[in-house]
């Protein structure tokens, strides 16, 4: 495929309904990205960077 | 990076190359070394690199060049420019041939990149544009400067590469084996180990502190912000997951190379990762024509903040490790203005810091998708394989964590009289790592063609960056920069 047909294919493409496994991807990563940030910013909060 | 020796296609600098035997990744780590051991020579006192060219802040032409050692001092500024050319033109050629490259269109094009690039930084090193407090001022006998300070030189050379590509596409074009931004920051970054473990060595408790936060980068990056682009680019522009998963990881997570490791582990067809990464680098140089200011305007209080936020929020290697370089000079400049002068080193290490910890993980990250993909959206026979991880891993930062690791041993454990030498000694590797960058940021405008980019109908591809970088990205990496990084000074100097 040529690249000027690029973006031909990105405004014609088919839609692509969100899969349950993406769902789960995405809500996995976000939850567990969460949880432990907010596990490390406790971290952080007691026991703070010394100089 | 690893990624883009396995990925399925290679960026246009390396079309005319076939099947390399060894990767730019691995040929960063060697030339890196090489510069540093050289470096380390001057332990034994045998200065072997000292005829390096460095170039002052300058009111007089004839006065900005010099040699990194005051032994090599008679080669005189002309001459150390030279040297260091044909030293670079030597490596470097030797490099395109291990990558099969043609070397004698790699030594011409090479010529006319090194020539630009440090035309440019000697330019950006003009009193009138360097020059930041009152007594430099008055010290050069002029009565205004654009205060851009001694790195504004690497705003000049990405300048030059934009004003190249956009202007005189034919000639970017005719350079174009030597424009290798990736080799050249790669090569700096395995240099600036060394030169961060001297940094650290006078405050390790500091430095264990950093490292230990840089963990949070890696969460930001891969956990949340590659969800929440993926979510945006499939649900709100309606992507196929094609075009979706190299898109989010080439915004959220290492720019280029995270891009094209996940267009492989998908298994996409190659031209989708290199488009990702294109637009990739175009929005990094907009990034680092930005950001670096808005840092010093608004964080310059909290230097590690600002350090930590452009590696978070500009993707690609080269562009964010040398975004950190000009905020690190910035706000040095603005806080020694203030009267509170930092140790240098400290904000273009926690770039740094943040940057490496989160392409560690790429390849473990490239596999995650391929299992997902390959196992449960297209079900097919070339399952992704756990050895993935590895060709995939950025083999760069060994290098770098290796010259930490030396220079940290040379300058913590080692008697007092060699330690004592080990500042200046991988002080003229940093000579290099400085010279890399200048190249990197040249090439990175070189590789900056907005028309073609715009032609080639990825607008809609622009609308997810743009949304996803300035919506969230930055405001994001700026938060949690604070979160972990505020109230964090580096040392004072002196």
């Amino acid at each position: 495929m040529s690249q000027t047909d690029i973006g031909t294919e990105l405004r014609q493409a088919a839609p692509e309904p969100l899969l349950p496994v993406e769902k789960k991807l995405i809500g996995f990563s976000l939850g567990t990205g969460l949880v432990l940030l907010v596990a490390l910013a406790l971290l952080n909060y007691f026991m703070p960077a010394t100089f | 990076m690893s990624a883009i020796e396995t990925a399925p296609a290679r960026i246009s600098w390396t079309a005319s190359e076939t099947a390399p035997s060894i990767s730019e990744d691995w040929l960063s780590v060697i030339i890196g070394l090489f510069i540093f051991v050289l470096a380390l020579a001057a332990l034994a006192n045998i200065d072997l690199i000292g005829w390096a060219v460095t170039t002052s802040v300058w009111s007089n032409l004839g006065e900005a060049l010099g040699t990194a050692s005051k032994s090599y001092a008679p080669l005189g500024g002309v001459g150390a420019l030279l040297a260091t050319y044909a030293a670079l033109l030597g490596v470097l050629s030797a490099a395109a041939v291990a990558l099969k490259a043609d070397v004698q269109k790699f030594a011409l094009a090479f010529t006319a990149v090194f020539a630009i690039a440090y035309a440019s930084w000697v330019v950006g090193r003009d009193a009138n544009f360097a020059a930041v407090t009152p007594a430099e001022l008055q010290k050069f006998g002029i009565s205004w400067s654009l205060r851009l300070t001694n790195e504004g030189g690497f705003v000049f050379a990405l300048i030059a590469g934009l004003i190249v590509a956009n202007v005189f596409p034919r000639f970017a074009e005719t350079i174009k084996e030597a424009v290798r931004p990736e080799l050249y920051i790669k090569i700096a970054i395995v240099i600036l180990g060394g030169f961060f473990a001297v940094t650290a060595a006078g405050k390790l408790n500091l430095a264990t502190s950093l490292l230990l936060r840089g963990v949070a980068a890696i969460i930001e990056a891969y956990l949340i912000y590659w969800a929440v682009v993926y979510f945006v680019a499939r649900k709100w522009f309606g992507f196929n997951r094609e075009w979706a998963a190299p898109l989010a990881s080439g915004i959220s997570i290492c720019g280029v190379s995270a891009a094209i490791a996940t267009g492989g582990a998908i298994r996409a067809r190659p031209i989708v990762p290199v488009l990702v990464s294109s637009l990739v680098v175009v929005f990094a140089v907009i990034e680092v024509l930005i950001l670096p200011f808005l840092a010093q305007t608004f964080l310059w209080r909290e230097p590690l903040v600002a350090g930590a936020w452009i590696g978070l929020a500009v993707k690609t290697d080269g562009a964010a490790v040398a975004g950190g370089g000009i905020t690190e000079s910035l706000i040095l400049a603005k806080s020694a203005a203030e009267g509170v002068k930092y140790q240098p080193g400290w904000i273009l290490g926690t770039t740094a810091t943040v940057k490496v910890f989160i392409d560690v993980f790429i390849g473990i990250w490239a596999f995650v998708l391929g299992y997902i993909w390959t196992n449960h959206i297209n079900a097919t026979s070339d399952k992704a394989k756990i050895s993935e991880i590895w060709q995939r891993f950025p083999k760069f930062i060994l290098g770098f964590v290796l010259t930490f690791l030396i220079g940290l041993y040379l300058a913590l454990a080692t008697p007092a009289d060699v330690a004592a030498k080990v500042p200046a000694a991988i002080g003229e590797a940093n000579t290099f790592r400085v010279i890399f960058f200048i190249l990197t940021f040249f090439s990175i405008g070189v590789l900056s063609n907005f028309k073609k980019l715009w032609q080639e109908g990825i607008g809609k591809l622009a609308a997810v960056y743009v949304i996803s970088l300035f919506g969230f990205v930055i405001w994001v990496g700026l938060l949690i920069s604070w979160l972990f990084f505020a109230g964090v000074k580096p040392p004072l100097a002196g």
